[in-house]
């Protein structure tokens, strides 16, 4: 865990990646009549610079509430979380995310949903021109640049949801379940392509996902989530090849990991189920 | 594949706004508290209107104290003029907007129905719709005198078109699946109105409605302003032409609370006619 | 309503052929055929009935004269007067409680209270207050016009995606960038509604003001053309002032097409 660069990322270009330390976070829903639901139970993670960490549960295990809570789009309740620029109060480009359903801005085309961030972190015009271009030619979106989202496929409208927060060059990457609206096909596609984007610039990335293998073959460590209260239960290394493409799935060290680690997720999705009914 | 217990994932809270700290149990909800404040408020109100008449903040003959204004009130009710130009009002208001009904929402099924009916009277009413149809009441005037008759056809008239507008566009368009489904079950074309189409159409039916009524009430007001005689609206403009201006503000008053009334009534007959609606579901 | 009947499976604009355009309003010609029919027949009277040939003169007339032109463009100039000034407070206020609870609780009981009240009621409060000059009328139709614009802009505001919100900040924006760029941008589809019934509105309230009070205007026209005996000009001048409320309408929902083209699939 390195928190060597303290001071803050500069206001234009690169955000320095960073890791991530959450120390003793609870969290809950709807605490003001008393029956207030505990989403998160003292969470301790620290997640390290450039690593590519998975939190990985099954549907109300409170990984997107700790997503959102780094992101600083909730309010810490109780407990720290800190990066390299100090304790997390509120959102920002170090830390720019990925929604599950895009959250594009409809009325804006790919173009400028991508140029949106660039403004805001005051690229001049030409700069600003040039690297939303770039971006939109590293997700292959090369010719949809005047489209609105509305015209976009489900996959389209995520690689410009990913380029435009590559685009601010955010040192941390939040994803919430990115691929969970997508097509079989197009997800593998696009993990693949993450993984590559990944790789080439070495950002800190916390990825949420409910689905094994996708963590699996994203990630360095996997965290694997309890559900209500949120707990981390394991954490677990990926120590498979850096490179990952297709032909990983064949690879035996993947599946048995994968086939372990599902065996640990359904555990809990099963207490999960009792714990309900 | 992997497949988990994998609804998916709404944040449990949508916060668009800041999420209040979690405080000590309370009895109240934060539901109520609203509710009280807000009926506090409207309690301020009446008092800063009470207190700044009746302490000379305000011309009186501006804005008289709620208390005179409420004073009138008693006074015209217990004289029995109250509930005659309410009941005029309403009688006016809510004939006319029946009739509309009556007319509109038939005409509207037969739009979406008959292309002969599509063609006569799809450039009326997309034309007769966003127009200001309270032009026409110099016409109604010259054909049926000032009395009851134009007024209540003047009120119609300005309802029909909301309604046979919503109740065309509720019934075209309308999704295939529950009505390949009653067919399939052996429904018949007859049936099919009654039991699928009409139902399918309601909440779009009652939105034109909800649209009609309120526009009715304007109508309503104007005729009785320009024709005179008794009804709320009459009275007002009788008083606001003697400088009354007691009188006109205890006819605001009723009419406020007539179109509260008018209004929310509507709004429960929709709730109870769209139970079945989502909409319905808090 | 959101949308007129026609506009639902026809192509935007006036993409018509000619022929289209004769067909479809083919049934107004029948109309005036009718017209003509009973007036001619003597089944009603030419009084209450004037034919559509003298009512055309008679538009003509007044159109050359100026009447018809100088009464429109002082109406309309109250109306538009009206209806600025509802929008742009309506929508300031609709964000404000969209976005401040206070905001919220002090204003939502008002609305509550005045949106079922019928407007035209207010016509003889705004002479109380300010006479019968043009004041009073641009007050009435600002007060009539500015509550659809404020739910409007509430309900806008408060549907927007909250995860556009959140991925704003994400990006870099303030808190003010995000009410501008985002939540006002959002709610910018239930404004454009919001200001079309406030359209419609405004023209109901300009004419039924000019019928009880007023000096000038087409309202003020219609109503003494009535009172003078004048029947086929105030046939015109009726026709009239529904073309422009239908014309100010159709002009507004080709803008709206425009600004809310990102919405089409």
């Amino acid at each position: 865990m390195s928190m060597t660069h303290a001071s803050a990322a500069p206001r234009q270009g690169a955000h320095l990646a960073s890791g991530i330390s959450i120390s003793n976070v609870s969290h809950s829903y709807g605490a003001q009549g008393g029956g207030g639901m505990l989403a998160l139970d003292g969470i301790n993670l620290e997640i390290g610079d450039g690593e590519f960490h998975c939190l990985l549960g099954p549907s109300g295990c409170g990984k997107s509430t700790l997503l959102y809570l780094v992101g600083g789009f909730i309010p810490v309740q109780s407990g720290v979380i800190s990066t390299a620029a100090g304790p997390v109060t509120a959102p920002g480009p170090d830390r720019s995310i990925v929604f599950q359903n895009f959250a594009l801005f409809p009325w804006k085309t790919v173009k400028d949903n991508v140029l949106y961030g660039l403004k805001k972190a005051g690229y001049p015009s030409a700069e600003r021109e040039e690297r939303a271009q770039r971006y939109i030619d590293m997700v292959h979106l090369t010719g949809f640049e005047n489209s609105y989202p509305s015209q976009l496929s489900g996959g389209m409208q995520q690689r410009a949801a990913i380029a435009r927060t590559l685009a601010v060059d955010p040192g941390i990457l939040l994803m919430d379940e990115p691929f969970g609206a997508l097509d079989a096909q197009t997800r593998r596609v696009m993990q693949e392509e993450l993984r590559a984007i990944w790789r080439d610039s070495r950002k800190t990335v916390v990825f949420v996902t409910h689905d094994v293998q996708e963590a699996v073959f994203l990630a360095d460590r996997i965290s694997i989530m309890s559900a209500r209260p949120g707990r981390i239960q394991h954490i677990i290394d990926v120590n498979l090849p850096k490179d990952r493409g297709e032909e990983i799935l064949e690879n035996r060290e993947f599946i048995g990991l994968s086939e372990h680690i599902w065996r640990l997720v359904r555990e809990q999705a099963v207490a999960a189920t009792r714990g309900v009914h | 594949m992997m497949n988990m217990a994998q609804a998916r994932h709404i944040a449990p809270n949508m916060p668009t706004r800041k999420v209040p700290a979690p405080r000590a149990a309370r009895a109240i909800s934060p539901k109520t508290v609203d509710t009280l404040v807000q009926i506090a408020v409207v309690a301020l109100l009446a008092g800063i209107w009470e207190f700044s008449a009746r302490f000379g903040a305000l011309n009186p003959f501006l804005l008289p104290p709620l208390s005179v204004v409420l004073g009138r009130i008693w006074e015209d009710l217990l004289a029995g003029t109250v509930l005659v130009d309410l009941g005029l009002t309403l009688y006016r208001a809510l004939l006319g907007f029946v009739i509309g009904a009556v007319i509109g929402i038939p005409a509207g099924i037969l739009m979406a129905r008959s292309a002969v009916m599509r063609w006569f009277l799809d450039p009326l009413v997309s034309i007769g719709f966003p127009m200001p149809k309270i032009a026409f009441l110099p016409i109604f005037i010259l054909w049926f005198d000032i009395y009851d008759t134009s007024k209540i056809i003047m009120v119609s008239f300005s309802c029909f078109f909301p309604i046979v507008a919503a109740t065309y566009a509720g019934c075209s368009g309308l999704d295939k699946w529950p009505i390949w489904s009653a067919r399939s079950l052996g429904a018949k074309e007859r049936e099919l109105l009654w039991e699928v189409y009409l139902p399918m159409a309601m909440p779009q039916i009652i939105t034109g409605l909800q649209v009609a009524l309120p526009t009715g009430m304007i109508t309503t007001i104007v005729t009785e302003m320009l024709m005179g005689g008794r009804g709320v609206g009459g009275s007002m403009i009788m008083a606001g032409r003697f400088a009354d201006s007691v009188g006109v503000f205890a006819g605001i008053v009723q009419i406020i609370i007539l179109g509260f009334v008018v209004v929310k009534s509507l709004e429960i007959v929709r709730r109870r006619l769209l139970i079945w609606h989502p909409e319905s579901r808090r | 309503m959101s949308d007129t009947l026609a506009g639902r499976r026809r192509p935007p604009g006036f993409g018509y052929t000619l022929i289209e355009l004769a067909f479809r309003f083919s049934p107004l010609l029948l109309l005036a055929f009718f017209w003509e029919f009973l007036g001619l027949s003597g089944i009603v009277s030419q009084q209450m009935l004037p034919g559509l040939g003298e009512v055309f003169s008679a538009f003509v007339q007044m159109l050359v004269n100026g009447d018809l032109l100088y009464n429109t463009a002082r109406s309309v100039s109250r109306a538009a007067g009206g209806l600025a000034a509802a929008v742009i407070v309506g929508v300031v206020v609709g964000l404000m409680m969209a976005q401040f609870r206070i905001a919220r609780l002090l204003v939502n009981p008002i609305v509550q209270i005045f949106y079922p009240m019928p407007k035209s009621a207010l016509i003889p409060v705004v002479m109380i207050w300010l006479g019968l000059g043009d004041s009073s009328k641009i007050l009435l139709i600002f007060l009539g016009c500015l509550l659809p614009v404020v739910v409007g802009t509430y309900n806008g505001a408060r549907g927007v995606n909250p995860f556009l919100l959140w991925s704003a900040a994400s990006l870099g924006a303030s808190r003010f960038d995000v009410l501008r760029e985002v939540v006002l941008r959002g709610a910018m589809p239930d404004i454009i509604n919001g200001c079309r019934t406030a359209l419609a509105f405004s023209f109901i309230l300009m004419v039924s003001s000019e019928f009880v009070i007023a000096t000038d205007g087409v309202g003020f026209m219609i109503s003494s053309l009535g009172d003078g005996g004048q029947y086929p000009a105030m046939f015109a001048a009726i026709f009239f002032v529904a073309g422009i409320g239908f014309g100010a309408d159709r002009l507004y929902a080709m803008f709206a097409r425009r600004s809310l083209r990102w919405r089409e699939a």
